[in-house]
């Protein structure tokens, strides 16, 4: 199988601009293989990242073909045409070439309080969430959230409003406010009232549903907190 | 020089999404546009039946008619869309946004406008 890779190379004092590299290689081959390829026998100075190279931590983000994907779960033959154009996510500030800086990123995501803020902090007792609750009805594929940043490159509203929360951020203050062991969640649903950053900047436009590797139904989140938002006291129920 | 292609590949978004968010942009647009015009012609009538008859008249041309089959276009998938955009808000479909986009907004749409811009067709520019 033939097929033409054009990589959009920045930064670094490394290459710029479109490079074009043709590659003959079998179909089962994704695209963090083929990076390899091209690395190991034809252009050493190519930059991308990787980690796990099986879908579970998140690194290898890159847009192939205009659509935020995963490298490492992306393979040559789905994608169909004969050209494949890689470039680094939009959104994030580029490092070289593949490899961007995810820090605009956690800044959002620290922004909603991630982390849980119990009752007792120092108490050893464990957590009982019985199934019938609403924490265990909502969250199952919502606590799946490997933090790639794909949902962030793929939002159209922040690609106009760099202040908006982004959807991962918005889904991890879900996991929080329905958490039944967590004490701020008046807290976090006033920052995600926010009229500038808040789940209102969100227009329904589905792109983080679209290309989540791990399925979240991320526009559900957001959808839940506009409605417990708009109803004072509404439950935040699916 | 990077080629058109390329440049289509980096920055127009294939997703669907997106997509339909432009459309429903522009088709709002275009119906705010309309709606100026209608209340300014609707306007003429303050100046009396005989200034309103000759705005009226603009609207007799051609063009005009083939504009208002556009109109009736434009009114369908903002109209559809807009459904399927409150369908989702209220936490239906959210994983059939792709297929609610093509199948509501895109084919409904295009078969409601067929039903309807044929006999405006016909009438209003063809005279029959």
């Amino acid at each position: 199988m033939n097929k033409r890779i054009f990589i959009n190379r920045s930064g670094g004092g490394g290459k710029r601009g479109w490079q074009n590299y043709a590659l003959d290689c079998p179909p089962e081959l994704t695209v963090l293989d083929a990076l390899f390829v091209i690395q190991q026998r034809q252009d050493p100075t190519i930059a991308f990242r990787c980690s796990c190279r099986v879908g579970m931590c998140g690194t290898c983000g890159l847009q192939i073909n205009g659509v935020p994907g995963l490298a490492c779960k992306t393979r040559l033959a789905d994608i169909g045409d004969k050209d494949v154009f890689l470039a680094p996510l939009p959104h994030f500030t580029v490092i070289r070439d593949l490899v961007v800086s995810l820090a605009v990123f956690f800044e959002q995501w620290r922004k909603v309080l991630p982390a849980l803020r119990p009752r007792d902090p120092e108490s050893k007792e464990l957590a009982k969430i019985p199934a019938e609750s609403t924490y265990a009805r909502n969250t199952p594929g919502k606590r799946d959230c490997i933090t790639c940043g794909l949902c962030f490159a793929a939002c159209g509203i922040l690609a106009m409003s760099k202040h908006y929360l982004g959807p991962a951020a918005i889904n991890k203050a879900l996991l929080r406010v329905l958490d039944p062991r967590d004490t701020a969640r008046e807290e976090r649903l006033d920052i995600l009232n926010s009229s500038h950053d808040g789940v209102w900047r969100c227009h329904t436009q589905m792109n983080c549903v679209a290309v989540c590797p791990k399925g979240i139904d991320l526009t559900e989140s957001i959808g839940l907190f506009k409605r417990r938002l708009l109803l004072k006291n509404g439950e935040l129920e699916s | 020089m990077i080629s058109p292609r390329i440049l289509v590949r980096t920055y127009l978004s294939p997703l669907v999404g997106t997509t339909a968010w432009f459309l429903q942009r522009v088709t709002g647009l275009l119906l705010l546009f309309y709606l100026l015009l209608h209340v300014e012609t609707v306007h003429q009538l303050s100046a009396g039946p005989v200034a309103f008859d000759r705005a009226m008249a603009a609207f007799k041309n051609p063009l005009f008619r083939l504009l208002e089959i556009g109109l009736l276009g434009v009114v369908i998938l903002h109209a559809l869309n807009g459904i399927r955009i409150m369908v989702i808000d209220f936490g239906v479909a959210t994983r059939h946004q792709k297929r609610l986009f093509w199948g509501l907004a895109v084919i409904a749409g295009a078969l409601i406008f067929i039903a309807g811009a044929v006999p405006l067709f016909l009438h209003s520019v063809m005279g029959r």
